[in-house]
């Protein structure tokens, strides 16, 4: 039984609902990390030469993978927005009080936390207009992307975008094995170094791609 | 040695109509073995008689004296001078009701808390004072104790961003102390009832997995362990019915 603070006329119900919100909330982010590391694995493979970065987004659009892939991929974005924007304050009292507790404590959980929901609202935005840009001119082929970020703006558009993502990808795998208990004590503060070098590397490899695509000379 | 120690002590009397929040500056020497408890007690007798903080066991053991130390949620009686800066800055602990200056009241809110959760063994065994107590497995009875070692100090909640944003969460404390009786074979009480009360987004759900409840308990209480555990056991009852046979036996 729940105890209601406030007078309800009838009990307050308590239903599983929050539960399955949690599962929702952690399925969907755990299945946009495993696309964001297949999608660094593509983007990443024009290092190794523009014929690679074909050969894998015809596969994925030969099987299918990229057009049944892509709109469930933009479906779970949308879910784990909403599932996860129910914790972000949007109250300014509440957003001083979060920030100044970060302050105060000087605790990196606390600022890894505060990280990951500003980081969320600018992947809203600009992780919005980059799917739609990529699904709405399919297929993906280098030449398309390399002429897409040679205009300047995209350059600069991914030089933001890139580390956000990294980094709330980066802190939410942490935070996914922290909430369900995936890791013990110690355990935390050698999985906390390993992600943050990962995060470094996604980063580094990310910018060499970008890079790439800024040099690569169009047909 | 030797050193002068100068505290910044928040000060505001919620009783007195004419007093305002503010900070108060007092200088000490430094002595050797000083705590925090020895440091306030000297400037209440020797500097301002109208200080309040609240001491009782000044070991560790009665949580009376938790407050916000160079802002973190610290013992007071446990934190030696030697291992603090020469400034040292003192507030009371947030969420609580403020009583005055440094004292803050936990007791509302932790029977407030109990009573939400109702923590206490639920049985319907009639009590026999005459009969021997009724004998428990060692490690689990060491299970429970290591739960039970909590001296409602209130740190970990001070020191929780989702419970000073939100005055519904029930906090680390309240879902270690769920967790000890989930474990204790008296407790009758069913995964349901268990779930009623914390399988809420003021319960387990709420909590963002930020750890400074953890990182701040002064008793090192395995609260990351325990919210973790919850959380997946919480999250399984749910789902239960839905699970093939052979993910069930996880509880
Ligand atoms: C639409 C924009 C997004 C918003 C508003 C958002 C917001 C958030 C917030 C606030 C959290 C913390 C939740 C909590 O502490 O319980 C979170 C967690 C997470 N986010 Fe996002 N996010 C967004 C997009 C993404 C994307 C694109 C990815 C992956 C590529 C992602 C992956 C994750 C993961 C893995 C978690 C941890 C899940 C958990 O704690 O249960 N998010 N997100
Ligand atoms: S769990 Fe730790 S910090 Fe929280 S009240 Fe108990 S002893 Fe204090
Ligand atoms: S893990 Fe974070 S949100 Fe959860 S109780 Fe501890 S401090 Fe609060
Ligand atoms: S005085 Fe009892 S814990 Fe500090």
């Amino acid at each position: 039984m729940s105890v209601p603070t406030t007078a309800t006329h009838e009990g307050l119900p308590v239903g599983k609902l929050s539960a399955y919100l949690d599962w929702a909330q952690m399925l969907t982010g755990a299945a946009l990390i495993l696309f964001m590391w297949s999608h660094l694995i593509l983007v990443s493979s024009i290092l190794l030469g523009p014929g690679v970065m074909n050969g894998l987004a015809w596969f994925f659009e030969a099987t299918y993978m990229a057009q049944v892939g892509g709109p469930l991929i933009f479906l779970c974005f949308l879910v784990h927005f909403v599932l996860a924007a129910r914790k972000i304050p949007f109250n300014t009292a509440q957003q001083r009080v979060m920030l100044a507790n970060a302050k105060r404590l000087r605790h990196p959980d606390t600022w890894l936390w505060i990280v990951q929901a500003v980081t969320a609202m600018g992947i809203l935005i600009m992780g919005a207009i980059h799917l739609w840009v990529v699904l709405t001119n399919l297929p993906i082929t280098a030449e398309k992307s390399a002429a897409r970020i040679q205009t300047g703006f995209w350059f600069v558009f991914y030089l933001f975008l890139l580390p956000m993502v990294e980094l709330h990808v980066g802190i939410g795998f942490y935070r996914i094995l922290v909430k369900w208990g995936f890791v013990d004590r110690p355990g935390r503060w050698t999985l906390k170094k390993k992600e943050n070098l990962l995060t470094a590397v996604f980063i580094g490899i990310g910018l060499l791609s970008l890079l790439r695509y800024y040099f690569l000379p169009l047909k | 040695m030797g050193r002068t120690l100068t505290f910044n002590i928040f000060r505001y009397n919620p009783s007195d109509p004419a007093s305002a929040p503010h900070m108060d500056k007092f200088t000490l020497d430094e002595t050797e073995r000083m705590t925090l408890f020895i440091a306030l007690n000297r400037i209440r007798e020797e500097l301002d008689p109208t200080l309040m903080f609240d001491f009782c066991c000044r070991a560790g053991i009665c949580g009376a004296c938790a407050m916000v130390i160079n802002g973190r949620p610290g013992l007071a009686c446990h934190t030696k001078t030697k291992e603090m800066p020469d400034e040292i800055t003192l507030m009371p602990l947030p969420v609580f009701k403020l009583v005055g200056d440094l004292s803050v009241d936990t007791g509302v809110w932790f029977r407030t808390m109990y009573q939400k959760i109702e923590s206490w063994v639920h049985t319907d065994k009639k009590f026999d004072p005459t009969a021997q107590e009724e004998r428990m497995d060692n490690g689990l009875a060491e299970q429970i104790y290591e739960l039970d070692r909590c001296i409602e100090c209130g740190c970990c909640v001070g020191a929780c961003g989702t419970a000073l944003m939100r005055e519904d969460f029930l906090g680390a404390v309240a879902l270690n102390r769920l967790a000890r009786f989930i474990l204790d074979p008296r407790d009758q009480r069913t995964e349901k009832d268990y779930f009623d009360v914390v399988g809420t987004d003021e319960g387990i759900f709420g909590c963002m997995g930020l750890l400074a409840c953890e990182d701040v308990c002064p008793k090192q209480i395995p609260l990351q362990e325990q919210l973790g555990k919850l959380r997946r056991k919480m999250a399984l009852a749910a789902v239960k019915n839905i699970l093939p046979k052979f993910l069930k036996k996880d509880f």
